[in-house]
């Protein structure tokens, strides 16, 4: 791939208008997860609807990870509920169609990319190797099979893990900053993926707490001390703040947010 | 080199240690602790109390011998009673009325040099040779009180297999039993651990797999490689290969060649099924340890005190009463016993002892497999 870094190939979000009034693939319904006297996640609700990709924008620590536990079933909310593909979580049998993209790798380095992937597959019951290789194809590791995980660069294990997460072809995909600690280029590869991946149906939620990759969501969400403060497209959002970039729109929907606690 | 900066890491171990309690423990708590309990399983073991049977062919001098041999052990809180004759004797040593079987000769006579022959079960070598030797001591205490007698030539038979022949054989089922367990639990304990580390437990948990399949999946894998295990260390331990002489080499064996008086493959079995219940212990103690030296921190409490109270150093008869509640807790004890049903006794399947040591480890083995997967929750942190 032949990307200069800074260069976007990746087409413009998908205008609100195109997308018809679906079920909604993700739903929150006032979400709350509380550890000790801290309230990591407080009073969420959303819907997110089929075919787009979501941005869950905060600083580290304000509940993003948290969040997506919830989501997925991996933690169970204090109260409040969580639904994908209109069923309630945690569900083994949703899981079976939901991609799910740790912070860490989440992959076994004494395995070969091929055995990682193949893993991955049979656990999630996908018998063909058809979308294992397209996983491994999508993230151009289709001729490193043989090579042993814990060999590869930082970067090709990312691109592994991100295949792992997709060897199942889920409808419903969370990543939890999935672009950490890549560098610009492979980035702009992975949101490539992405965008192919929502042109196929899939819903994608994404973390970051990088603001310049908030642009290519098709909408936002900022997340603050657990709350999700505002919701828009990166030009909504703009413009509600009144400001010309998304960290400064950022600061200061959170300060009204402070403001108002 | 520069004090400055040997006095720095000096000062970055004493931090890290600090913090690390369990480390802290280790160092200076348990070493106490350990000592302490083998000083106290030494010094407050009791000598078993000698329940003997007598065979007495001799007539009347050999009812006064056995008389004052019964004196001389009810001293020391022991009996000693009459039996019918040798193989009814066997039957009483056999199923545990009696520990030690006393075969008077046929003469007993002034002048005439006197054998007596002292029999055991010879399922646990060390403690019975301490009840043998109490026996000896009552022995010539008694033929002293009669006079005109000699003291008597002692002579030591087992009920199962040649006493002594090999001063491996007695170790070996312990050995063996202890060996792989512990590997086992080692290997086990820190490849889950990675597992929940690595951040690919958090993963599979996003996946429908359930964790029982988990609990399973790994009982199966390491079960196969325990398995592979305990098949190359039982074979090492019985086989003997000899070698021909090959030019300048001479003619060697290879193996141990310990003598197995039942079925290689029972002891086998045995061997396997304690070394699932490490598989689940491994597992389930993962839960409690964050870092790989956290799992072997865990040795000394889990593994050190099996060892010392299974039967291995110290004959169980003579572990202090208090600790033999404890004995009945260790699954390695019925590992340790099972291997001696099988290696001395010759045990079968049909065995009573032997199944009943079989049942203990299955139940063990499930049970931890069971609170494993119990301890691998969707909500991992």
């Amino acid at each position: 791939m032949t990307v200069e870094a800074g260069q976007s190939v990746v087409p413009d979000p998908v205008p609100d208008a195109v997308v018809p009034d679906a079920a909604p693939a993700v739903r929150a319904t006032d979400l709350v997860k509380t550890f000790g006297s801290i309230r990591a996640v407080d009073g969420v609700s959303f819907d997110l609807a089929p075919g787009r990709i979501y941005g869950l924008l905060g600083p580290n620590g304000s509940g993003k990870t948290t969040l997506i536990r919830l989501l997925t079933g991996m933690a169970r909310p204090t109260s409040g509920r969580a639904e994908v593909l209109g069923v309630p979580m945690p569900s083994r049998a949703v899981l079976a169609r939901i991609g799910y993209m740790t912070q860490s790798d989440g992959i076994y380095p004494g395995l070969t990319v091929g055995e990682n992937a193949r893993f991955f597959a049979a656990v999630y019951g996908v018998r063909e190797r058809g979308p294992i290789d397209d996983a491994l194809g999508m993230v151009d590791l289709a001729d490193r099979v043989d090579t042993v995980a814990g060999t590869l660069s930082g970067g090709q294990r990312r691109r592994l893990s991100l295949a792992c997460a997709l060897v199942h072809r889920p409808p419903v995909l969370f990543l939890d900053e999935p672009t950490v600690g890549i560098d610009p280029l492979l980035r702009v590869e992975f949101w490539t993926h992405f965008r192919a991946l929502a042109a196929g149906g899939a819903t994608i939620i994404v973390s970051s707490h990088v603001m310049d990759e908030a642009d290519r969501c098709d909408e936002l969400l900022f997340v603050r001390s657990g709350k999700v403060i505002a919701r828009g497209t990166g030009r909504e959002l703009r413009d509600r703040a009144g400001t010309a970039d998304l960290e400064q729109a950022f600061l200061s929907l959170g300060a009204h947010v402070e403001a108002t606690r | 080199m520069s004090g400055r900066r040997v006095v720095a890491i000096f000062r970055r171990v004493v931090q890290e240690i600090r913090r690390d309690h369990r480390s802290v423990a280790l160092l200076l708590v348990v070493p106490v602790v350990m000592t302490g309990l083998i000083a106290f399983i030494v010094r407050e073991g009791e000598s078993p109390a000698v329940s003997a049977v007598v065979v007495n062919p001799a007539g009347p001098p050999g009812l006064v011998v056995a008389g004052a041999l019964g004196v001389a052990l009810e001293a020391d809180g022991g009996s000693a009673t009459l039996i019918a004759d040798e193989a009814t004797a066997r039957a009483a040593i056999e199923d545990g009325s009696a520990s030690v079987a006393v075969l008077l000769p046929a003469e007993i006579a002034p002048g005439v040099a006197m054998t007596v022959t002292i029999l055991t079960n010879g399922m646990d070598p060390a403690g019975e040779a301490s009840q043998v030797a109490a026996v000896g001591r009552a022995m010539l205490a008694a033929t002293a009180t009669v006079t005109g007698i000699t003291p008597p030539t002692i002579e030591r038979t087992t009920l199962y297999g040649v006493p002594s022949d090999d001063p491996m054989a007695p170790f070996a089922p312990a050995i063996l039993g202890f060996l792989a367990y512990f590997f086992v639990y080692i290997l086990t304990g820190i490849s889950f651990l990675r597992e929940r580390t690595g951040g690919t437990l958090e993963r599979l948990m996003a996946t429908p797999v359930a964790r029982g399949e988990v609990v399973g999946g790994y009982l199966l894998g390491f079960g196969l490689f325990a398995t592979l295990q305990v098949a190359i260390l039982l074979a090492w331990g019985f086989g003997s290969v000899q070698v021909p002489a090959l030019g300048p080499l001479p003619s060697f064996s290879v193996g141990l060649g310990l003598p197995i008086a039942g079925s290689p493959f029972l002891a086998f079995i045995v061997v396997v099924v304690a070394a699932l219940g490490a598989v689940s212990l491994g597992i389930f103690l993962s839960t409690f340890a964050r870092t790989e030296l956290q799992v072997v921190q865990f040795i000394p409490i889990v593994i050190v005190p099996q060892f010392l109270l299974c039967g291995v150093l110290f004959p169980i008869s003579s572990l202090p009463e208090i600790l033999q509640p404890l004995v009945g807790l260790m699954p390695l004890t019925y590992a340790v016993d099972g291997m001696r049903q099988v290696l001395i006794a010759g045990a079968d399947l049909g065995a009573a002892a032997l199944q009943a040591d079989l049942a203990v480890l299955t139940l063990v083995a499930v049970f931890f497999a069971t609170i494993a997967s119990l301890t691998i929750r969707r909500e991992v942190a």
